[in-house]
């Protein structure tokens, strides 16, 4: 979170959005979301039901949920998904700076 | 478990926000590019 929150102005530049969904309770997202003053939008999902609907892999033997990242384009369209398999399994903020570049240049 | 698909329209939802605002996806259609993250814990 705190990688993703440096480069926050790198994606804002980019016209990106950056959507964080959890699997706190309300209360707890909130605070925490307070507590780090964190840029983007912030989405509690305590009944999984986004992160169902996304298929983001739950797996009890490794303490619940495993890391999803997902960029969408302008269109609504599905361009980067990545599935992680531990909560070191995810790609850098340069790779997905690189993948945003590509999407705005084939405009 | 479905899983999105590559060059497939992602699948709209509604959630509140941390403030307990609702936000839709579909609003930043056609507007933004969106890094939808799911994490694992925060804590």
């Amino acid at each position: 979170m705190a990688q993703l929150r440096h480069d926050h102005p790198e994606f804002v530049s980019r016209d990106v959005a950056v959507v964080v969904v959890g699997p706190e309770d309300a209360q707890g997202f909130s605070d925490y979301w307070q507590k780090e003053n964190l840029p983007f939008i912030g989405l509690p999902d305590p009944k999984a039901s986004v992160l169902k609907l996304y298929g983001q892999e739950v797996n009890l033997f490794k303490l619940g949920r495993m890391p999803a990242q997902v960029l969408i384009d302008k269109e609504g369209i599905a361009r980067f998904v990545h599935y992680g398999h531990s909560m070191s399994d995810i790609p850098s903020n340069e790779e997905i700076l690189a993948l945003v570049d590509e999407i705005n240049q084939a405009k | 478990m479905p899983r999105v698909s590559l060059n497939q329209p992602a699948p709209n939802f509604t959630l509140p926000d941390f403030s307990g605002k609702d936000f839709s996806l579909a609003v930043l259609k056609g507007k933004k590019i969106v890094l939808l993250v799911f994490n694992r814990t925060f804590a």
